[in-house]
């Protein structure tokens, strides 16, 4: 993370490196959730891996949330951007949100289901694993773009949606079977919810990206 | 005695400096403080500054154009003349509309003709009112052509957000600047050119410094139109800025860039030379109305985006603008004619020699004076 304070002169160029920096973060942060949720699924359960992959997320959230704060108070003190001002700070606090959700989401999983999902799901939640991370990541993309090619973000919001459809899909998928099983119904919940949690972080990069187009459309020029 | 009658006639082209400073601002820094760009405080010292800059250093230069108009000849007529465009300016500053301090200055000066019986030139005022139309449908023609270049520089180049905010700002400062500057070295001749011939001051040499007696009266009136800018041009700004079209930054700097290119085309003698010098057809020199300019360039990048840059353009506001135009030198005029004839007749002033009683060589106190900073 950028230490120290403001500089005097290059304040454009500090800016955008912290602008840079936070998206960086958060990218990671994706990744530490993916391969948390690899090891949960691999392990069958709560495991020292996945422990110190959330560790890791949520370190990495309270740097975003200072580069944020910083972000913020330098647009707003230097009086930068004025007519896309509100647009970039509402888009770095909702990816700051979506950040949130990835480490709580992931802590709640451990401490729901500490001895991890039933067998025979592990390959679905993969692939759940992998749209649902492929649309964060798409909208981080996107956000990435917006700083510099408003145009080109419709072409990654393209694919948020697709990885967002296939994992509704997908989500739909291991719900269904769940259900139609003779689990006990505790089981067939705890399903549900889980796969409810990856889906649910691919419904957020979608409204995300919806958001994002406003706001490349406002930008374009 | 005659100190202070003198100031109390100067102090008509004071107010008239005032307004000006209200008014002329918004060409210079209007968009930039309406698009939140620079803060008023900053716009508004600069401004000041650059006027005052180009006022002392480049005003005295400014002289011819408005004077073949008509040539005002006395003292008292030139303040009463002054005091009715001042008047009319303020008053369309009151009401937060952009109006052309030359056309206050043409309405009055042809108050004057009127009142005084002179003959008024109708081949310059032909080629004046003409300026009036070129002017807005030049700054619409260049507002456009500049922005599409523009738009098309930053998709090759793709600039990040930041950098290119930046650099448009650092755009909008420098034109701001030679906006004020050009207010200052044109403008000023508008508002103290009537007094020229009767500057109090006498001319001050401190070292190899010297400073002549219209510097100092040029000095005097550009700090007016720096009050004028400081106490009330934010009204017109918002309304050149903000009123008509909401403008990108982007296009905020596009206006001012093609209101100076509108000025400077018509008034460089450089530029006349260099096109000479090379067998081209010149381009004729014409005063030019800076506010049309602005207002034209904030149409030309509305009618650019089409139909729905046609809908976003406020046509209630440009209406009110548009009347301004029109009603600007008129209104000056019959101020004009009114105000001279209660001093005249109330205050006992001589408000004008008639031509036959003029010796031949007693200078018009507008001739070396009223220039073009239309």
């Amino acid at each position: 993370m950028a230490e120290g304070g403001t500089p005097v002169f290059g304040k454009t160029r500090f800016l955008e490196g912290l602008i840079e920096e936070l998206l960086d973060k958060i990218v990671e942060g994706s990744l530490y959730l993916e391969l948390g949720v690899k090891a949960y699924l691999a392990s069958e359960g709560r495991s020292p891996v996945c422990q110190e992959k959330l560790d890791q997320i949520l370190q990495v959230k309270e740097q975003c949330a200072e580069l944020r704060r910083r972000i913020a108070t330098l647009l707003y003190s230097e009086m930068l951007i004025p007519d896309a001002r509100g647009d970039v700070f509402r888009l770095l606090g909702d990816l700051f949100e979506l950040l949130d959700d990835m480490g709580n989401d992931f802590q709640n999983l451990m401490i729901e289901q500490p001895t991890g999902a039933p067998t025979g799901y592990r390959a679905d939640f993969e692939e759940l694993n992998a749209a649902a991370l492929g649309s964060v990541r798409a909208v981080l993309n996107a956000s990435r773009t917006f700083f510099r090619d408003p145009a080109a973000v419709r072409d990654h919001i393209n694919e948020v949606r697709l990885y967002e459809a296939e994992s509704d899909r997908i989500a739909l998928r291991i719900k269904t079977r769940a259900f139609a099983t003779d689990h006990d119904y505790e089981s067939k919940c705890r399903l549900r919810n889980a796969a409810d949690m990856l889906d649910g972080l691919a419904d957020k990069a979608e409204r995300l990206g919806d958001e994002l187009a406003i706001f490349a459309i406002k930008r374009a020029l | 005695m005659d100190l202070i009658v003198t100031l109390i006639f100067l102090s008509s082209g004071l107010f008239l400096g005032w307004s000006m400073g209200a008014n002329d601002a918004s060409n210079a820094f209007g968009t930039a403080v309406a698009t939140r760009m620079i803060r008023f405080s900053t716009a508004a010292f600069l401004c000041s500054v650059f006027v005052i800059i180009g006022a002392v250093t480049s005003g005295a230069g400014a002289a011819e154009g408005l004077g073949q108009l008509g040539a005002i000849n006395t003292l008292p007529g030139a303040f009463t003349a002054a005091l009715a465009a001042a008047l009319t300016v303020a008053w369309m500053s009151k009401l937060g509309l952009p109006a052309s301090t030359s056309q206050a200055v043409v309405g009055s000066i042809i108050g004057w003709n009127l009142f005084s019986g002179s003959p008024t030139d109708l081949g310059t005022l032909r080629r004046i009112l003409s300026t009036w139309i070129i002017s807005p449908i030049l700054g619409a023609i260049f507002a456009m052509l500049l922005y599409k270049f523009l738009v098309e520089w930053i998709r090759l180049t793709r600039p990040h957000l930041l950098s290119l905010d930046r650099n448009t700002r650092s755009g909008l400062i420098l034109a701001g600047i030679f906006g004020s500057y050009a207010i200052g070295a044109n403008g000023i001749g508008n508002v103290m050119g009537f007094f020229v011939a009767a500057s109090p001051f006498r001319d001050l040499t401190l070292g190899s410094l010297s400073v002549s007696s219209v510097e100092q009266l040029f000095l005097i009136g550009a700090i007016a139109v720096a009050v004028g800018v400081y106490t009330y041009s934010r009204k017109v700004m918002m309304t050149v800025g903000d009123g008509l079209l909401t403008l990108s930054p982007l296009a905020a700097f596009v206006v001012v860039v093609s209101h100076s290119l509108v000025l400077f085309i018509f008034s460089s003698t450089a530029l006349e030379s260099l096109l000479a010098g090379w067998g081209l057809p010149t381009i004729p020199l014409l005063p030019v109305s800076g506010s049309q300019a602005v207002i034209g360039s904030v149409l030309g990048i509305g009618l650019l985006q089409g139909l729905k840059g046609v809908r976003q353009i406020r046509w209630g506001v440009l209406g009110g603008i548009a009347s301004g135009w029109v009603t600007t030198p008129l209104i000056a005029a019959v101020m004009g004619f009114v105000l001279l004839f209660v001093v005249q007749n109330v205050f006992g002033q001589q408000v004008f020699l008639p031509v036959a009683a003029l010796p031949s060589e007693a200078p018009a106190l507008l001739a070396p004076s009223l220039t073009a900073a239309l």
